[in-house]
């Protein structure tokens, strides 16, 4: 009696785990590997060549392991259940760097890199030297503070953001320095994303704007594009959250602005609501992640132009900036090399703007 | 190939398996050698050559020591075979190692190998070496197949990490053994357990213990955490991998020698030593600290032999100092121990437990360093010397992040989790409910191991230095 028990309950235990086993085993070998992940912006790994020195140096190996990491079945379902078992079972309070505080996703930025806020004022000195030097220009630059510098109170790691500005200010003595972190509260911000929400952040364009001895419009309708807007931090975050709401601001100066793409050649309209759509919704404003746009204003009531040198967080204020200035160029040196940007910008009587989010000058390895 | 992997897992472990049930019985062994020769090949391909050649060497010493038993020749075959193996060993090993210390000392520049250390090889030089240690002795009988010693030492569960099998303790299994659904069953269990003790407990440790390098404002409880954490992550790790090796032994077939038994509630080093990575133990006190005379000697040579076994055992775990002083920190205790300190510990509860952990997790300290200068560093950290700071904030966060895993590591390093399972069980039997709860709990361990595989690169075995 008691061995045909034993025996009962070690066939359930084999049945159950074989199927779960084979099952899984016999996915990985039938499932088509996929080009990309979306949720972590990045190529994902494809079945490595076979040939004989991979395989003696021991690169084939590895490179499968990777293969069959990235390419595993539920991959998104698995790690979402590593994440919940980790924050709800094991009492983790971040996952991957990233924490839930509030209803918001921030992603751990610490410690303070200052091998890298060297490396970006490095660059800022060389766009200063050769093209800003010998000119009349008014240079200003403020930075964008992330999420975390909101949870300096709570529990997280963060840095001291002071020192970042005092760095900044210090590397850059030939740039006025723009406060806006005290007009940014977290709620400016997306829950799901790093950046901040354009019908939240009015009031920061006019206070640079006024900084900068110029004017723009305060008063937009909000447009609602969707109410399910998932940033980028939602899908490496892995947890279910709801989507958000998403606006854009519009008025009738907004409605009138060219908008040239000088990287493809075309002219572009403010906001790309196919983006929607697509990987990440956020590149609505401007399309993107475009090295070199500029905003002409035909109904500007001034002559003033600004050159902004930005990150992805300049897309949604650029706009709103640009109500102010006949002219505005957007330049990313992310994309644009700082030694090519004199080919395609003429620095003669433009106020500039150095406009940076304190995660991009934390890790500025993308500057070039 | 590392068991806790996605290749091992779901793309060798399954053909394996398949393969091997479904294959005739007189083949099994077959299999069992192709599939070993292809999981060693998997990583480092060139070294097949010098593990089958050191193989070799112990197979045709061994039938000549059982030949010439008695005679010369016989001794000279021994005495070859060790040299031989121990001379791999020491080349791969420990070449660099010695002419590093060599140099430093002489001032010379004697030129390096250019070598990378053979995955496994200090596991399967002790395996032949104890197995013709044993044939010399004439407790075993020379193989006369080649195949069947070939598939002992390279058998793929126990190869890369232990547990370290000696011959005579799967002989029997390697010419007949039986397959059952229940040896199947506890096979599965114990390998899952293994995969959750490796995946979900020794690498979150892991992370734990590595923060203490990347942290800007550490404290001393943070270094006693990172201590306490690394040493628990130790032992998860190993004993993990091999919970998992003799699990697959079992669906195998196979019966492995036990390697870990709860080492943490020693009260004595003695204890601890013969709880932790039980099969090493037992191979140094056969073939290294009873051929010297063993503890019924005078007092000094009992201290002589005690440093040279501890010697020796921190100098198998790596070729670094940091193993050597690691040994001998344990030779000293256990010399302390042999000679006066024992009847005083018996007697002090709870203070004895106290003293095996601060004294284990300090020497972890040394064994986990990547130097004696990070060693000493965290030493200094957590005794509060050069001013560091009792608590900081950002140590409060990591310590907090981690609490619940680490208190769920020192919980799992007790029995109490066996009790509590044992007793779920008897409850759960009660409403024959038992073999679904377990079936239960495996697959979630399973499933929840594998999400963590996939989710990250994060996977290093510890124990693959050895």
């Amino acid at each position: 009696m008691e061995r045909h028990k034993s025996k009962t309950k070690g066939i359930l235990t084999v049945i159950v785990m074989a199927v779960i086993f084979y099952g899984y085993a016999i996915l990985c070998y039938v499932k088509p590997a996929d080009d990309v992940s979306a949720t972590e912006r990045r190529p994902l790994a494809q079945m490595p060549q076979v040939t004989f020195e991979s395989v003696y140096n021991g690169e084939f190996s590895d490179s499968f392991e990777e293969y069959a990491m990235d390419q595993a079945p539920f991959r998104n379902e698995l790690r979402s259940a590593k994440v919940m078992y980790q924050s709800i079972v094991m009492r983790r309070l971040d996952n991957n760097d990233m924490y839930l505080s509030n209803g918001y996703i921030s992603k751990i930025d610490y410690p303070f890199n200052e091998a890298s806020v060297e490396y970006a004022t490095g660059k800022f000195r060389y766009i200063y030297d050769n093209y800003l030097a010998d000119e009349k220009t008014s240079i200003y630059m403020s930075i964008i503070p992330d999420k975390n510098y909101f949870n300096e109170k709570l529990f997280y790691p963060s840095y001291d953001y002071n020192e970042l500005v005092v760095k900044m200010c210090e590397g850059m003595e030939y740039a006025e320095y723009i406060d806006i972190m005290s007009y940014l509260e977290m709620d400016d911000y997306y829950q799901t994303d790093t950046h901040f929400r354009q019908e939240k952040i009015v009031d920061v364009s006019e206070h640079l704007a006024k900084e900068m001895n110029a004017t723009v419009d305060n008063a937009y309708d909000e447009i609602l594009v969707t109410d399910d807007f998932k940033g980028v931090y939602y899908r490496q975050f892995g947890m279910p959250m709801k989507g958000e709401n998403m606006y854009v601001l519009w008025n009738t100066t907004l409605e009138d602005m060219h908008v040239y793409d000088w990287e493809n050649s075309k002219e572009i309209s403010l906001y790309n609501m196919s983006a929607l759509d697509g990987e990440d919704p956020y590149e609505l404003y401007l399309h993107g992640t475009l090295s070199l746009i500029t905003i002409e204003n035909p109904k500007a009531t001034t002559e003033k132009e600004l050159v902004v040198f930005r990150d992805s967080f300049g897309s949604s204020i650029a706009p709103l900036l640009a109500t102010g200035y006949k002219k505005i160029t957007l330049v990313d040196i992310r994309y644009l090399p700082a030694n090519m940007v004199g080919n395609f910008v003429d620095f003669e009587s433009q106020d500039v703007l150095f406009l940076y989010s304190a995660s991009l000058l934390n890790n500025s390895q993308t500057l070039k | 190939m590392v068991f806790s992997s996605m290749t091992f897992l779901y793309y060798f472990l399954p053909v394996v398996l398949l393969a091997y049930f479904v294959a005739p019985r007189k083949v099994k062994n077959g299999v069992l050698l192709l599939a070993s020769l292809f999981f060693y090949a998997w990583g480092e391909p060139k070294y097949i050559v010098l593990m089958s050649v050191t193989v070799l060497i112990g197979y045709f010493c061994a039938l000549m020591i059982e030949s010439r038993r008695g005679k010369i020749s016989g001794k000279i075959a021994l005495v070859v075979a060790l040299i031989c193996c121990l001379g791999i060993l020491g080349v791969f090993k420990y070449f660099n190692f010695f002419v590093s210390g060599f140099n430093k000392v002489t001032g010379l520049s004697v030129g390096f190998l250019n070598v990378t250390l053979p995955i496994g090889i200090s596991f399967y030089t002790f395996q032949l070496i104890s197995y013709v240690v044993d044939v010399y002795r004439g407790t075993l009988n020379a193989e006369k197949n080649f195949l069947n010693l070939f598939t002992y030492v390279v058998m793929f569960p126990q190869l890369i990490a232990g547990p370290i099998v000696r011959y005579q303790d799967v002989v029997s299994d390697l010419e007949t053994r039986k397959h059952s659904i229940p040896m199947v069953r506890e096979g599965i269990l114990r390998f899952v357990i293994g995969l959750g003790k490796k995946v979900l407990i020794a690498n979150q440790l892991g992370e734990l213990a590595d923060t203490y390098l990347e942290v800007q404002d550490t404290s001393v409880l943070f270094a006693w955490v990172c201590a306490i954490a690394s040493a628990l992550q130790i032992y998860f790790d190993f004993s993990g991998y091999s919970d998992m090796a003799i699990g697959i032994g079992k669906i195998l077939g196979f019966r492995f020698p036990e390697n870990f038994n709860y080492p943490y509630i020693s009260s004595s080093i003695t204890e601890f030593w013969r709880r932790w990575h039980m099969t090493l133990g037992g191979w140094f006190r056969d073939y290294v600290y009873i051929p010297l005379g063993g503890s019924r000697v005078k007092s000094g040579r009992l201290v002589f032999n005690l440093l040279i076994v501890w010697m020796l055992t921190g100098l198998w775990h790596g070729a670094s100092i940091n193993f050597v002083l690691w040994g001998m920190f344990f030779g000293v205790l256990l010399i302390a121990e042999k000679l006066f300190l024992l009847p005083y510990i018996e007697k002090a509860k709870v203070f004895n437990h106290i003293y095996v952990l601060l004294a284990v997790i300090i020497s972890f300290v040394i064994f986990d360093a990547a130097n004696i200068s990070q060693a000493g560093n965290m030493l200094a950290d957590m005794f509060g010397i050069g001013g560091t700071p009792f608590i900081t904030d950002e140590s409060i966060y990591h310590i907090v992040s981690y609490g619940f895993t680490l208190f769920v590591a020192i919980i799992g390093a007790t029995p109490l989790v066996k009790h509590l399972s044992v007793k779920a069980m008897s409850v759960a039997e009660k409403y024959k409910l038992d073999a679904v709860l377990e079936a239960v709990v495996l697959g979630l361990i399973f499933i929840i191991a594998t999400a963590h595989l996939v989710d990250g690169s994060f996977n290093p075995f510890l124990y693959f230095r050895f």
